[in-house]
């Protein structure tokens, strides 16, 4: 009996097991979302929406803090030091660390844009104004935006790039040819149009950081700055290339583009909407102060379109790509921070005087005190031998109580052994502190570095700019020069000096533009913009045929052994840089040539 | 599903218990020991019976007819007892009752127990316990006899695995079993599993094997309590298509002990071992790191750091505050740390019902001073059979393991200590940490828990009920079913504390003269908690009809069908908080409210399987099976979820015919076999078929706002299936002169087709795609396996010999290849994971050789030279070649030897591997220490012969930044894998202390190794630039008891 109840009980649970049978195969991933739920609901294009803003690539962190500006004559890189970037021997193997925009990651987000055009029409979207425009209006535009921007980053860097406005299935065939650069262009344009007619002109809330037709007008207007100059207008740098036109425009006038990329920047200035951050100071002003706050403040009159960054992230407690981690990768390393973005001397020289007089190591009054009555803007952005700076850590106070940056050294006479001693300062790197994370220049970065942030626990909420008014107006200014119209160039020059403190300049013609691309080193310096600048103005040997300098000093000892305290300062030579043409240009990676042949190397790889 | 929850709590708390149960008992069984040692002598047998004899004898070795010493012969239930002569002859010293039972026993031989019965001279053949042909070893759904099996298997007693002292049983299976491959990466306690591969790698993906314990897929084997398994069986070929869909990369079917009828039997066994690292790198000493810190600023044109004179005064010590030498890793590391291992196992029962019960406990430190690291794990099994009717037999198993893991919260210690520069202090002389490198990273404090804490704790609770009916009404037919819950608990916690270090200014010293240091606050600001937390069960179900026939004695069938259910399912969550008051109470409670932050998630996974199996032999001379199966997975789409697996395989035991035994008879038994199948593989990111968005970086608005964003995470593939091993194996199994020599060889050739792989390679970057993986690739496995084995016994000393070894050689047939690449670039042809080098072929001597030869770019005087393969005058991406070998050996393979001589016995495992390569890159220069084999006869202006490069800075020269042939190294080794040397106590002395049987013994793990590499060990891939644990050697001393 006990048997056979057994043997039914058994059969039962068989047949409980084949009738499941195959339905309870079909699972669901819990923690990810199907692509039908994406694009019906609005909420949820949104965030998808967000995740291309997320892919732009920022500075600020990049796990290491890199700055453009260390891939040309701003500044060095203290760890890396990019020796061969700077000597332009990049090939299509090997980019040398550069890790900014990059082709594949590039093509990856323009992807994510066109699916999002694909795909749109499929949302279930009311007409609700949110900034006087619906969604999905507003939302179509930013992505227009988007793509733009993208394309922008490629364009700068490679020249005309396959065009590629669908999204491609596993089927399809994926080689495609480049596109000339005029095209690129006027596709790039287009693109902003399209964002300009959609975006809103304020966002507030919680929308405050996406993009508005100002900062498309701001992108037209870098975009066509960049294709009306001389590296892409009649360039003959490239003359045996068989692909001009790639690089350039080989039709059409040059002065009818300076018009399109002056029209658009007062298209910016018209809207109204944007002033420089303090624009008028008064005597006695802290215009140094209010320089830096641009860079530091969360929001200001001048800001077109920025990345927010949360404390939060960064400092000791996590590393990510969405965190500022400037403050600890830049700081000096007398307060246990890395040293790693210093900048050069050959950017500290350039600073006027405070009377608009340049510097000159050869005038003896400028050599023995550097630092003394330059452009406040210099005060602003650079950290220097004696400045005040944030107090020190528990162990640096002891040597020095108050935060004075040192970088140099003192001689002191010991009357015990009765021999001159050399004791370092603590950011040197001979530092008592950290010293192999001093850097070599006798500089650090003070430009968007948030001196409450304690870079060794925290990251920075200070906001990455990537379009600010400032530059509009030297956009402006530099397509007026370039049309002639001079006297409008320098009304708008010394609007920017005016906010600097800094006297009016009075050139013209070619004076002019060569004080025009001064001011504008100055004023954008180390924000990325040099790096695109001295490409476009094609005076790359200007910017790399120069050896990088920094400072060396030292309080020497007198005769009566008691130490200066006014410090000897002399250059010296850093790394030695050096340039060749195809660095105008990137190569497009061998992998990627190989993968599609249609596909035209620029000249030099 | 509100049931199911219920039902799995209960058996949860029911676990809880026998945890508890579990760990009290090892905690009386470790103070106890002793006592119950002691209070069992004093059984006294009667020696007033009048029918009493003397008894003696000779006992010879049954297979060799040769005589044994040192056989222990007891009279049952008695200590009386004696030992053979080297004659092999005993006499058992008083008279023994005529009705008394005498029972003989000798290590590796079955015991006998025989009735005295009146006779005087009792001689006894013992047989070796090695059952040979009639063995039954277990197969996948079911048990077969060693005679009949017709696939490649091997299988291993669990008792030769315990020689190993490893905590990690997986490191206890390297050089054991022929085919199989495991490398031991890392010896951190907890995290030193043994990756393993059957015939090497198959695939592009997961070449894992499948695992199963006691007949319940996809367990692990670090979950299993090495004291508990009875044997391992490896199916290596097509015999594994009865696991379907996950066997591709084959099985390995572990089964534990189960009870033994008769009086109850305890074993205790006790392990103290001592662990170190294998092998320390050899760094530079701060005089000549120095000296190369200068030479690196030479080359680059800058001023020197350290003049001349302070190079002497770190090379002579003179000042050991401002100018110490530090040696990290004599200040980091312990000369040995501690591990433990103690085992209770139980067994015994009647005929209805048997028991098996063990306990375990163990632990291994860290090799670190003041270590933050350690491992601990405790366990128990009980595994129940009783028969409940004549027809029923009823198994019920639970087992469940705690594992704990503790780690300091800051990793790469070992990558910090080859960083940390010679020239800064570990300690000042009030003994206060020194200065870290960057980051707070000094490795004296990383080591320890001056960085708060990180524990992980892991609760694992498997069952297994199993009801075996036999029908009473069919001859031959049975039926049995498996029910099964096995439970996964995760508790993870991460308290992240600032530390302390000191510096010094180099200038101001105390009263004492010593330096004034400075204390400075390291790595967070303030404490930080995160706690995790994740729960998995899986549910197995199978139901199984067995048939078995012999006709007309002659034909024999044997049937099996199945169908199996597998569910699986898993969440997770975690909390974060940070700015706690105090670093008192540490719970999440007592963090702040800012920033605080937490996540969750789930997963599930479901199998559906329909298999079976087929036995046919003639005479157990022609021998023939075939296994299928019908497997059904939700990793894929619906109409790709369900495949057929089959398997044949033949056999012939020629031995068994008239001519073989009329004509060479000494090869008593001889069988070849071959087998062909097909297995799949579904190891693969689930959901393929899906086009699917997940959460990326979060993007912040308005300054302060996070808010998260959505990404496409791939696009979808809706025809993902699974991977196809073709496999085919063709062996033989022989054994000569008896079981004396016992050889077995195979050949197999694998065809791995529709390889789930992403098209990368050809696809441009353009498209922006992020590739599913598709089924696209070939790959070509091949090989051999021998074994061999010998054994004899001369005067009483017995040894045993055996060898195997196992060749395989993977080549690419067909994948996703960029085009335009040239041939010796191409991996198609090559074996996987084989890497793009360019060409090391030496040191430019100095200037003139730079200009002679196409160099890289900046290349200077003692750089390493990048031939130019193509010979196009230019160093470039062209100049780079195919390697041929990968970081998995080719070969592998062991030597075991065994010896006895009275009651002493040694056993040894020699273990190599050979045809592997690892790429050992330091992370040296002004951020790192060099190793001092980099800095000895390195090239500078002195030394513009050497064969060595310059002294280089991290990745800023190019023979750091690109792959080249220079920093692989060969990784051929030959090892003293393990190595026991033992003594069992004579019945004498047993008898005084009133055990059954007492054994000790020392053991060894990685005692020697011969290899050319000088500062890491050949089985780990790690160097300076990644995060690692040195793999360890253990010396231990053990007892074992036996009541």
């Amino acid at each position: 009996m006990k048997n056979i109840l057994i043997f039914k009980i058994f059969l039962c649970s068989i047949l409980i097991m084949v009738s499941c049978s195959q339905d309870f195969l079909e699972k669901k991933p819990s923690n990810e979302f199907s692509e039908l739920d994406v694009f019906q609901d609005p909420v949820l294009i949104e965030l998808y929406v967000n995740g291309i803003y997320a892919s732009i690539s920022h500075p600020m962190s990049k796990s290491d803090g890199m700055l453009k500006a260390e891939f040309v004559d701003e500044a060095h890189d203290m760890w890396y030091n990019y020796f061969e970037f700077n000597n332009c021997l990049i090939t299509s193997d090997n980019l040398s660390r550069w890790s900014f925009e990059k082709w594949a990651d590039i093509y990856k987000s323009i992807r994510m844009c066109n699916a999002f055009f694909e795909k749109v029409d499929k949302g279930l979207f009311d007409n609700t104004l949110v900034d006087g425009k619906p969604l999905k209006e507003r939302l179509t535009g930013e992505v227009h935006f988007l793509r733009a921007y993208f394309y922008h980053q490629l364009v700068s860097l490679y020249g005309g790039v396959p065009i590629i406005k669908n999204t491609y299935a596993l089927t399809d065939d994926f080689k495609i040819a480049r596109s000339t650069y005029a095209e690129c262009i006027n596709f790039i344009v287009e693109e902003c149009d399209l964002a300009v007619s959609m975006l809103p002109e304020v966002n507030t809330d919680k929308n405050k950081g996406r993009a508005t037709k100002g900062a498309a007008l701001a992108l037209k207007t870098e975009v066509l700055l960049y294709a009306a100059s001389d590296l892409h207008n009649n360039n003959p740098l490239f003359s045996g290339f068989t692909h001009p036109e790639l690089l350039g425009y080989i039709s059409g006038n040059a002065q009818d583009r300076w018009l399109a990329a002056k029209n658009a920047a007062k298209a910016v200035i018209d809207l109204g909407l944007y002033s420089l951050y303090k624009a008028n100071p008064a005597p006695g002003d802290p215009i140094s102060q209010n320089y830096s706050d641009i860079f530091i403040a969360a929001n200001t009159e001048e800001d077109i379109f920025v990345k927010y960054f949360l404390a939060k992230y960064g400092g000791g407690l996590t590393w990510v790509d969405y965190e500022n981690n400037l403050p600890v990768v830049a700081g000096p390393n007398g307060y246990h921070l890395f040293g790693q973005d210093t900048p050069i001397g050959n950017l500290v020289d350039d600073y006027e005087m405070a009377d608009g007089s340049p510097f000159d190591w050869n005038n003896p009054a400028h050599a023995a005190e550097p630092y003394k009555n330059r452009d406040p803007r210099f005060y602003g952005t650079i950290l220097y031998e004696g400045v005040k700076w944030i107090p020190r850590n528990t162990d640096g106070i002891a040597i020095d109580p108050i935060g004075i940056i040192q970088v140099g050294s003192w001689e002191k006479w010991n009357n015990s052994t009765n021999m001159m001693e050399i004791v370092f300062g603590l950011d040197t790197r001979n530092s008592p502190i950290e010293p192999w994370n001093g850097g070599y220049t006798g500089y650090y970065l003070r430009k968007f570095i948030d001196p409450k942030i304690d870079g060794r626990f925290s990251g920075a909420d200070t906001p990455w700019r990537y379009f600010r008014y400032g530059e509009i107006l030297l956009n402006y200014a530099e397509a007026c020069i370039e049309l002639g119209e001079d006297v409008e160039a320098r009304k708008y020059i010394n609007m920017i000096r005016k906010r600097a403190g800094m006297p009016d300049i009075t050139e013209s013609g070619e004076a002019l533009r060569d004080r025009y691309r001064h001011e504008r080193r100055i004023e954008l310096a180390l924000e990325d913009n040099r790096f695109f600048d001295v490409r476009r103005w094609a005076i790359g040997p200007k910017a790399y045929n120069i050896d990088a300098t920094g400072v060396k000093i030292i309080y020497k000892l007198n005769p009566d052994n008691t130490t200066a305290t006014i410090p000897t300062i002399t250059p010296i030579v850093i790394q030695k840089r050096s340039w060749l043409d195809k660095a105008y240009f990137f190569p497009i990676m061998r992998d990627e040539m190989n993968k599609n042949d249609l596909l035209i190397q620029n000249p030099g790889y | 599903m509100e049931k199911k929850s219920s039902l799995i709590f209960s058996i949860w708390k029911k676990y809880k218990i026998f945890l508890y149960l579990n760990m009290t008992i090892i905690l009386v069984l470790s103070l106890t020991t002793d006592l119950v040692a002691a209070g069992s002598i004093g059984e006294n047998p009667s020696k007033d019976d009048p029918q009493q004899v003397t008894v003696k004898g000779t006992v010879t070795d049954a297979s060799t007819g040769q005589t044994m010493t040192g056989v222990n012969i007891q009279v049952k239930g008695t200590t009386i007892g004696n030992i053979s002569d080297v004659n092999g002859e005993y006499s058992i010293p008083s008279a023994v009752d005529q009705n008394a039972i005498l029972v003989f026993s000798f290590i590796g031989y079955i015991s006998q127990e025989i009735p005295v019965a009146g006779k005087t001279v009792i001689n006894v053949a013992l047989a070796s316990e090695t059952k040979g042909l009639e063995e039954v070893v277990v197969i996948g759904y079911g048990t077969a006899k060693k005679a009949t099996i017709t696939g490649s298997i091997s299988t291993i007693q669990g008792d030769k695995l315990n020689v190993s002292p490893s905590i990690n049983f997986s490191n206890s299976l390297a050089g054991r079993i022929k085919g199989l491959v495991a490398v031991t990466r890392s010896g951190e306690p907890g995290n030193d599993a043994a990756i393993l591969r059957i015939r090497g790698s198959n695939t592009l993906g997961d070449n894992s094997p499948l695992i199963v314990v006691d007949g319940i897929a996809n367990r692990s084997l670090e979950s299993i309590n090495s004291a508990d398994i009875e044997n391992i069986t490896v199916l290596k070929d097509a015999s594994a298509a009865i696991y379907g869909a996950q066997a591709a990369n084959g099985v390995i079917l572990i089964t534990t002990k189960r009870g033994l009828a008769g009086k109850p039997e305890i074993t205790i066994t006790l392990n103290q071992g001592l662990s170190m690292p294998t092998v320390i790198p050899k760094m530079a000493d701060a005089a000549t790191y120095a000296q190369m810190v200068n030479e690196v600023q030479s080359y680059r044109s800058r001023p020197a750091t350290y003049s001349q004179a302070e190079i002497q005064k770190f090379r002579d010590g003179s000042d050991p505050w401002k100018y110490p030498n530090t040696d990290w890793f004599k200040e980091v590391y312990k000369t040995s740390s501690i591990q433990n291992n103690a085992n209770f196992l139980l067994t015994g029962g009647s005929d209805r019902l048997k028991y098996f019960f063990s306990a375990g406990y163990k632990y291994q430190d860290g090799n670190y001073k003041k270590s933050a690291t350690n491992y601990s794990q405790a366990n128990f099994r009980s595994n129940i059979d009783a028969k409940i009717t004549d027809n029923i037999k009823l198994s019920i198993d639970f087992s469940g393991q705690q594992e704990n893991r503790n780690y300091p919260t800051r990793g790469g210690i070992m990558n910090a200590c080859m960083k940390a520069y010679p020239t800064s202090v570990a300690y000042w002389p009030n003994g206060l940490p020194g200065p870290d490198v960057e980051r707070g990273n000094n490795p004296v404090v990383m080591a320890t828990s001056a960085t708060g804490y990180d524990k992980d704790k892991r609760y694992i609770m498997e069952s297994n009920v199993k009801l075996d009916f036999t029908i009473p009404w069919v001859k031959g037919l049975s039926v049995n079913g498996n029910a099964s819950i096995d439970k996964n608990i995760q508790n993870h916690k991460l308290w992240q504390t600032p530390w302390f270090l000191y510096s010094w200014d180099g200038q101001t010293y105390d009263e004492n003269n010593e330096p004034l240091l400075t204390k400075g606050e390291k790595g967070y600001s303030e404490p930080a908690l995160t706690q995790s937390m994740s729960d998995g069960h899986r549910t197995t179900l199978n139901a199984l009809i067995n048939y078995e026939h012999s006709f007309t004695d002659k034909h024999n069938i044997k049937l099996l069908a199945g169908i199996e259910r597998i569910e699986e399912e898993s969440m997770n969550f975690w909390a974060f908080r940070r700015y706690f008051v105090s670093t008192e109470a540490q719970e999440l409670f007592a963090g702040g409210d800012l920033e605080k932050d937490n996540n969750g998630s789930s997963s599930a996974s479901a199998r559906l399987n329909y298999f079976g199996r087929v036995n046919y032999n003639y005479l157990q001379k022609y021998l023939a099976e075939f296994v299928w199966r019908y497997d059904g997975s939700y990793i894929f789409p619906a109409n790709k979820r369900f495949g057929f697996f089959p398997g044949v395989s033949l056999g012939w035991r020629i031995s068994e015919e008239e001519f073989w035994k009329e004509n060479i008879a000494f090869i008593n038994n001889f069988k070849i076999r071959g087998s062909w199948g097909q297995t799949g593989n579904d190891r693969i990111e689930e959901y393929q078929y899906l086009s699917s968005y997940g959460f990326g970086d979060p993007y912040f608005f308005n300054n302060t706002l996070e808010i998260k964003s959505l990404k496409e995470l791939r696009i979808s593939n809706p025809n993902v299936t699974w991977e196809v091993a073709n496999q085919t194996n063709i062996g033989f199994d022989a054994q000569l002169f008896g079981d004396k020599i016992t050889l077995s060889a195979d050949y197999f050739y694998n065809l791995r087709t529709n390889i789930l792989w992403w098209r990368n390679a050809s696809v441009p970057a353009t498209t922006g795609l992020i590739l599913p993986r598709e089924n696209i690739g070939e790959v070509v496995n091949k090989g051999f396996e021998f074994e061999v084995g010998y054994k004899n016994s001369i005067n009483g000393f017995t040894y045993s010999v055996s060898a195997n070894c196992a060749y395989q050689k993977n080549r690419i047939k067909f994948w996703d290849e960029t085009p335009g690449v040239p041939e010796y670039q191409k991996s198609t042809g090559r074996p996987m994971n084989a890497g793009l080098y360019y060409q090391a072929i030496g040191i430019f001597k100095d200037q003139a050789a730079v200009d002679a030869y196409p160099h890289w770019a900046n290349a200077r005087p003692g750089d390493i030279i990048f031939k130019d393969v193509n010979n196009d005058n230019k160093i470039d991406g062209l100049d780079m070649v195919r390697n041929d070998k990968t970081d998995l050996p080719t070969f592998t393979g062991g030597i075991d030897i065994n010896l006895a001589y009275k009651n002493f016995y040694a056993t040894l495992l020699l273990q190599g591997a050979a045809g592997a390569v690892a790429r050992h890159i330091t992370s040296s220069g002004l951020y790192g220490n060099f190793l001092q084999d980099d800095a000895e006869g390195r090239w500078n202006e002195d030394n513009p012969d050497a064969t060595k490069p310059r002294a280089w800075n991290s990745s800023d020269e190019y023979w750091m930044a690109n792959q080249n042939t220079y920093f692989l190294r060969n990784t051929d080794y030959l090892r003293l894998k393990n190595v026991e040397i033992g003594y069992n106590m004579p019945a004498t002395i047993n008898n005084k202390l009133g055990v059954q049987g007492l054994r000790i013994y020392f053991s060894g793990l990685n005692i020697f190794t011969l290899t050319k590499l000088k500062d890491f060990d050949p089985e780990t891939n790690v160097s300076g630039g990644s995060d690692g644990y040195f793999p360890i050697k253990v010396y231990n001393l053990g007892v074992s008891l036996t009541f």
